[in-house]
């Protein structure tokens, strides 16, 4: 087990307005969450003293402006101008939960005391995959000119694999995206709070890449949400019920750039990260009380339960079947409604929704008894990070 | 059947990895990366070996028969250059020749609803100017 098993905690949380259409700068949004996650932990912003954040902008073609279309770390520095700014990072390769952990990493050292982790999502104008120009350079000479217009294609690729490998047909899915959605109206930030979705509407919507439908994806938005990290003895003392870290792991495997489509990279990058967290933790998945696995595209849902070890490898849409995934099922997914229900703000919102039904503080969306939380925070082969959130550091 | 003919595929830009593809794609002729420790052949093209990290690589001709590992079947309209032949099916095939090297292409000459996992496919190929050729693919008869 790990030597800093729940030595580290998150405190507060944050969110800003998530809207279709940028109509504020990125900047503002990541402030409001910022602010919020500061203000909820009980903090003043003259106690921050370390940042750390994943600026990407994941749609293709849109020029990267910080402060409109990122929010970089410069940035957030620039705007705070905090006075006891200790530390401070940006990362490259593991999204957000990279970012999650590396401000972990420094609470340990010792070089912070309370770090504040955002991811900011800007929706640009015009289509979100774009290929700039007539050419296909680098990576995208291999898949450019056949029409790979951007992840969703490269999503789908796999799902068809894995759908006709295992037998299985996308109806099932419907289950997922019905079920989270039910898990939204419960969450008043998300963007499709207040709108329902029926298995009627599932089926009846537009394809977009053959097996996604619109509903498999989840809609571009304009938003930002943050959180408070601390160490354990500190965020005791902190206004809201700390929940503990209990363990961490990041994905092991990359793919050759330009190579598409291998359902078994997928699996490798899951499983290296889970492997990871639930060695350092202690715990296994039969020990897991609620999870949140990213579903940007929902079969990023399935290579989850999979690689993680929640069921075994062709069985996850029968696994998501028969109310287990409900609030009161068996296992508990993405109780906040995922990003299919919350709008595209990457797996930072799977984190706090993690850190908050371990603390109890989840509200009417609060699975009874939990104490230990699995967060997949990305798609398991793309930039994936794992964690484990405990109400009882022991 | 998808109507390609309105469609304004990107261009491939070779660089110093990529140029032997493209050069024997010109010639109709496929040759992927080949390690020259191993045996193990990979494609993308890729600055070591991605089985045993040797970097003695050399394109070599492989066969243009193969299986259809997955698929997808684009609806979406958002890139106006591929407009025209929606619905579409990009596929990413497995050859016979070197498996672990997974290739894109379009599936042609059948309809999209065609493209399953598994279907035995060859290579054929498309010139797009008089630099570029594009491998691509069609059901084999097999």
């Amino acid at each position: 087990m790990w030597d800093n098993r729940c030595k580290i905690a998150v405190s507060g949380v944050g969110y800003s307005k998530a809207t279709r259409s940028a109509d504020i700068p990125l900047a503002a949004h990541a402030l409001e969450a910022v602010r919020g996650a500061v203000a909820d932990s009980g903090l003043r912003m003259e106690d921050i003293d370390g940042l750390a954040t994943y600026p990407e902008l994941p749609a293709t073609g849109h020029a990267e402006v910080d402060g409109i279309s990122i929010v970089s770390v410069n940035c957030m520095m620039a705007m705070l101008k905090l006075p006891s700014l200790t530390w401070h990072i940006q990362v490259g390769t593991t999204n957000i939960g990279g970012a999650v952990q590396q401000a972990t990493n420094a609470l340990l050292a010792g070089v912070c005391k309370y770090a504040v982790v955002w991811r900011a999502m800007h929706n640009p104008r015009g289509t979100y995959q774009n290929l700039p120009g007539n050419m296909a350079a680098g990576a995208s000479q291999f898949t450019g000119p056949y029409g790979f217009g951007g992840p969703g294609q490269g999503m789908a690729v796999a799902y068809t694999r894995w759908l006709e490998k295992n037998g299985q047909t996308r109806d099932k899915m419907a289950t997922l995206a019905v079920t989270q959605r039910k898990h939204t109206q419960h969450n008043p930030h998300a963007y499709f709070y207040g709108t329902e979705l029926t298995r009627e509407d599932y089926f009846a919507s537009r394809m977009v890449a053959y097996p996604f439908c619109l509903f498999d994806c989840d809609i571009p938005v304009q938003g930002a949400v943050a959180i408070v990290l601390t160490t354990a003895d500190r965020a005791r003392d902190l206004k809201p019920t700390p929940a503990y870290l209990a363990g961490y792991g990041q994905r092991l495997h990359f793919e050759t750039a330009g190579r598409i489509g291998s359902l078994s990279s997928y699996m490798e990058g899951g499983s290296s990260s889970a492997k990871l967290t639930w060695e350092r933790s202690g715990f296994t998945p039969k020990d897991v009380d609620v999870a949140q696995i990213y579903d940007g595209f929902s079969a990023s849902v399935i290579y989850g339960l999979e690689s993680y070890g929640f069921c075994k490898e062709g069985e996850a849409l029968d696994f998501i079947q028969d109310g287990r995934i409900e609030l009161d099922g068996e296992l508990p997914l993405n109780t906040f409604g995922g990003s299919l229900g919350t709008g595209r703000i990457h797996g930072l919102w799977h984190i706090i929704e993690g850190a908050l039904q371990a603390s109890g503080r989840a509200g009417s969306r609060q699975v009874k008894d939990v104490n230990v939380s699995f967060v997949g925070a990305s798609a398991p082969i793309v930039t994936g990070t794992t964690f484990i959130f405990v109400k009882e550091p022991y | 059947m998808s109507d390609w003919s309105k469609v304004t595929r990107p261009i491939p830009v070779p660089n110093e990895w990529t140029k032997p593809f493209w050069d024997a794609a010109k010639r109709e002729s496929l040759e992927l990366q080949r390690c020259q420790s191993c045996g193990f052949f990979q494609h993308p093209p890729f600055a070591t070996c991605v089985q045993c990290v040797s970097v003695d690589l050399k394109f070599e001709p492989v066969r243009g028969k193969g299986t259809i590992y997955a698929y997808t079947i684009m609806y979406h309209t958002g890139d106006k250059r591929f407009a025209s032949a929606v619905p579409y099916a990009s596929i990413v095939v497995e050859l016979d020749d070197a498996p672990g090297a997974l290739m894109a292409g379009n599936l042609l000459g059948s309809q999209y609803t065609e493209a399953k996992v598994g279907r035995r496919v060859e290579v054929i190929f498309e010139k797009l100017n008089d630099d570029i050729t594009l491998p691509q693919f069609r059901l084999a008869g097999e």
